[in-house]
């Protein structure tokens, strides 16, 4: 359906609801907007979104409670306005190449199609004079066939879920250099400029911006579909994702009108949906809740993640999960260089024709990689113009030499997975594959042997499975329950990262280790470094460096007016803490001395950092690495 | 006993009482994190406290991993903020943390536990309950709550030392020297049953651990329920020496498998090999001697 193309009436005129004074993109003073122009753009599009949703349905209550998510703390809390609605959260997979939408109906999860009948839909924004459309719709490209020549014309942008959150320095952000959009970088640690190509010109966009307009789209859809206004939603996340980024995906929900009940990673989602069917299967089986453990490895065209999780009676506890920034996007680029090894000589910098040679080039080489799921050998054939040709015959054997690095990192995050659930490939009961990148064959040898299975487990839908876990997850943390007993569930997160501060010069002081189940708290003591020292800074870091320097920063703050002492003698305490809905909070403060001259606790909702941190982490060692330095406090012997 | 930092005992008598109670009430009591101080201190853990866990999660020192497990997710599914909303989160952070110490507990007492098949004084720790204000003295007080009446007189005297458990009716000793010394000395005296005594510091944690009602074997529905030594220095005299005796036996049971066990793993296919050659020969050398013997007169019998 196009919009505005409904026969039905318009019932209720678009500005009551998108009017774009009460949008959060208005109304947000640092709303990574980059130009009026296109702000302008967006709310146009917004608009005409509108349009195409509110005719089909009256809404039945419209007050300004719906777009309050536009207050600068992105995601608000408990304060679920009071709605005459069933406000059952969303589960939206946005995946690197392709996102889909899941709900929970009242008996089972049902995915949800565009109108062009698809589940999953293409992840991409085309920029175009005056108007932006998303892939959901796919109104920029009418003709299936066109859609991906023109994704790689340069006009769209896509990828966002690599680039979202990301510095410059970052070699996921410098891999994105060969994509026919502009990425542009200085390499110091910001964020990274990104435009699309409109009318022969750059048009500077962002990719919280590119992904808020996606999600508008999707939201829509989602509200068409249901007929009534969606304000909640579960996302699924990479593993590797850092808490910095995960606030990126919450400013982009925001943007478009979305509160984040919880971000889940996605092979958690997918252990949830491994569960209620388990449960299925042992309520048919009048069995008791036996313990299963299943290996969850998924791999998309962005990112690679393994999880393990024990199941039984319908709870799925999450024992280790690993992840990292390897995907279908890395195996193609390299297949790309390989079928061309002059690829990066050839074609610098942002030119008409190398647009066009990579996009050709690109649309080959994806071809040749999903046929060779199924063939022996496939044959990269293609005439990128200016007399440069690419003939190649690939077969297994050079596609998995070419890509070994690639396998090995996989190898490597499954490895890693099982020594944190301190379990032998012997304890799993299932491997579930999912993933676009699943149906690799060398994948799938590869998972099933470090486990040391012939099979894997059948009942699950590599596509769908994250995005039905997440509708799952969207429901049961709504308070939905469901008679027949299929929403009798629960997933048991734990932390992908170490979380802790700097102390001691450059260390990495890990307050709560990775693999720690959530709810978490924790605490440890930390003492000054010098005589009579006032002040100490509290440094917060996420990631799995022994020093700071190599992980993410996530916040800093001070803690004033210690009590003259000689060092070594104060004790500073400092508390994690992390909820069900994954929000990181930090609790500091001195405990000893005691008395009325002791200042208050601070308590620090992380992260605080809002923008590019790359040199933030340095200028802070640099200025009070030495002065307000601590140090870890040995554990005291019990008295 | 032992939460948070020494020194501070209004905190650590908060927390103990709360867990007395079985922390049911917890997530009321403490509806957000308005008070972080309570909140932080709340979170050390030390080994003193698994002893509370076995209720968090409401099962035995006997209970199977199995079990513990079982009774870690029935309380979840009804607990979790996933469910609960957010008042589960503080009841949550506590079951995660029973837990995850009931499991090590478990998987380090399979680990040595056993091959010697302990069957007695399973959860004694080696860690006294109460905890000591100060320095660790040589003399330390304890209650022998067998015959203590609950009169309160000395939590009346010394607050802080002396705690009530308004469960078993009795009280006990929360923190060792927690008030003057005066104090402590006027709440002993004040004793109407002289139930306060001095005791060496190093014989406190199995007094302790012995006053503390252990299960009792059950058979079918007779028996059960819970029990205390009548005598508890008695008791704990004998304690001491089966302690003392088991863990000889232990270390010489450790050492011997350690020592065999490092040979056995040591030992590859090529060794085994030369280890059963060498067995060979050690049996047939006599017989081969003899007959080598018997050849070397022969040979030497028919060369001259």
């Amino acid at each position: 359906m196009q919009p505005g193309s409904s026969a039905s009436p318009l019932l209720l005129p678009p500005s009551t609801a998108f009017s774009p004074l009460h949008s959060p993109l208005r109304s947000r003073s640092h709303c990574n907007c980059s130009s009026p122009r296109l702000r302008r753009s967006i709310a146009k599009h917004r608009r005409e979104v509108a349009r195409a949703v509110t005719v089909a349905f009256a809404w039945p209550q419209m007050s300004e409670h719906f777009y309050t998510v536009a207050s600068d703390s992105e995601t608000t809390g408990e304060d679920k306005p009071q709605q005459s609605f069933p406000d059952v959260a969303i589960g939206i997979d946005i995946g690197t190449s392709k996102c889909s939408v899941a709900v929970w109906n009242g008996n089972q999860v049902e995915l949800l199609k565009n109108t062009r009948n698809q589940k999953g839909m293409r992840s991409y924004v085309m920029f175009k004079d005056d108007t932006l459309s998303a892939g959901v719709t796919g109104a920029a490209a009418r003709e299936n066939g066109h859609e991906e020549r023109d994704i790689l014309s340069g006009s769209a942008i896509f990828n966002m879920k690599r680039l979202i959150g990301r510095m410059d320095t970052d070699e996921v952000v410098q891999a994105s250099k060969s994509l026919p959009f502009l990425v542009q970088t200085l390499g110091i640690g910001v964020r990274p400029f990104i435009a699309a190509l409109v009318n022969n010109m750059w048009r500077s966009t962002t990719p919280e911006e590119v992904l808020a307009i996606f999600l508008l789209e999707l939201k829509a859809l989602v509200e068409m579909h249901l007929k009534h206004p969606v304000r909640n939603a579960v996302l699924t996340i990479p593993v590797s994702f850092s808490r910095f980024q995960q606030t990126r995906i919450e400013r982009a929900c925001a943007m478009a009108g979305l509160h984040v009940l919880r971000l889940m990673p996605e092979p958690t989602a997918v252990a949830l949906l491994y569960a209620q069917q388990q449960q299925q299967f042992m309520h048919d089986n009048m069995g008791s809740g036996i313990e299963k453990i299943a290996l969850i490895f998924n791999m998309g065209a962005g990112y690679c993640d393994a999880a393990v999780a024990a199941t039984a009676g319908g709870v799925s506890q999450i024992r280790a999960l690993s992840g990292c920034t390897v995907g279908g996007e890395d195996i193609l680029q390299n297949i790309m260089r390989h079928a061309l090894p002059s690829f990066d000589s050839l074609y610098a910098g942002q030119t008409m024709d190398r647009i066009k040679s990579i996009g050709l080039l690109r649309i080959a080489t994806q071809d040749a990689i999903h046929k060779l799921a199924n063939q022996d050998t496939v044959e990269i054939n293609v005439d990128l113009g200016n007399g440069h040709k690419v003939s190649k015959i690939l077969d297994h054997s050079e596609f998995e030499q070419v890509n070994q690095a690639i396998f090995e990192k996989c190898e490597n995050i499954i490895n890693q997975c099982l020594i944190d659930a301190k379990l032998v490939p012997e304890d799993i009961n299932d491997v579930i594959l999912v993933g676009g990148c699943s149906k690799i064959p060398r994948i799938r040898s590869l998972v099933l042997g470090l486990c040391k299975k012939e099979i894997s487990y059948k009942n699950i839908d590599a596509l769908e499975a994250a995005v039905s876990g997440a509708a799952l997850e969207g429901a049961i943390a709504s308070g939905v329950t469901d008679s027949s007993g299929s929403l009798d569930l629960l997933t048991i997160q734990a932390t992908p990262m170490n979380l802790g501060i700097r102390a001691g010069g450059d260390s990495f002081a890990a307050i709560i280790p990775r693999n720690t189940t959530v709810p978490a708290r924790r605490d440890m003591l930390f003492t000054t470094t010098h005589d009579n020292q006032s002040e100490a800074l509290i440094a917060v870091y996420e990631g799995e460096g022994e020093r700071a320097e190599d992980n993410h920063l996530l916040g800093y703050f001070k803690i004033t007016g210690i009590p003259a002492a000689p060092k070594e003698t104060v004790e500073i305490s400092v508390c994690m803490d992390i909820d069900a809905s994954n929000v990181l909070r930090v609790f500091a403060g001195v405990v000893k001395p005691q008395g009325p001259a002791v200042p208050p606790f601070i308590e620090v909702r992380m992260p605080t950092l809002d923008d590019g941190h790359g040199w933030c982490g340095q200028a802070l060692a640099k200025m009070y690495g030495k002065t307000l330095d601590l140090a870890v406090l040995p554990k005291k012997l019990q008295p | 006993m032992m939460i948070g930092f020494v020194g501070i005992p209004a905190a650590s008598d908060h927390c103990h009482m709360r867990l007395r109670n079985g922390l049911i009430h917890q997530g009321s009591t403490r509806p957000n994190h308005c008070r972080p101080r309570t909140v932080i201190r709340c979170c050390s853990t030390t080994r003193g406290r698994s002893r509370d866990y076995y209720q968090v999660l409401g099962v035995t020192v006997h209970s199977t991993p199995q079990e513990i497990k079982e009774a870690y997710r029935k309380l979840q599914k009804q607990h979790h903020p996933d469910i609960a909303g957010y008042k589960g989160h503080d009841y949550t952070l506590l079951l995660n943390e029973a837990y995850k110490v009931l499991m090590r507990n478990l998987s380090s007492r399979r680990a040595d536990g056993k091959s010697r098949g302990r069957s007695f004084g399973i959860g004694y720790t080696g860690d006294g309950y109460s905890s000591w204000n100060g320095p660790v003295r040589g003399q330390a007080l304890f209650v022998d709550e067998n015959k203590c009446i609950g009169c309160r007189e000395c939590v009346h005297h010394a607050a802080r030392t002396f705690a009530m458990d308004d469960v078993l009716g009795s009280a006990h000793v929360e923190i060792q020297f927690g008030d003057l010394e005066e104090q402590v000395q006027l709440a002993v005296e004040s004793c109407p049953m002289d139930c306060i005594h001095w005791v060496e510091s190093q014989e406190l944690p199995v007094l302790e651990f012995l006053s503390r009602p252990q299960p009792k074997e059950g058979h079918g529905i007779f028996g059960g329920g819970w029990e205390r030594p009548r005598n508890v220095f008695a008791a704990a005299k004998n304690f001491a020496r089966r302690l003392q005796r088991e863990e000889e036996e232990m270390e010489r049971e450790q050492s011997s498998r350690s020592h065999g066990g490092a040979e056995g793993e040591a030992e590859t296919e090529a060794q085994a090999e030369a280890r059963r050659r060498a067995g060979e020969e050690l049996r047939w050398k006599p017989l081969l001697d003899v007959w080598n013997g018997l050849r070397g007169q022969k040979k030497g019998g028919t060369d001259p």
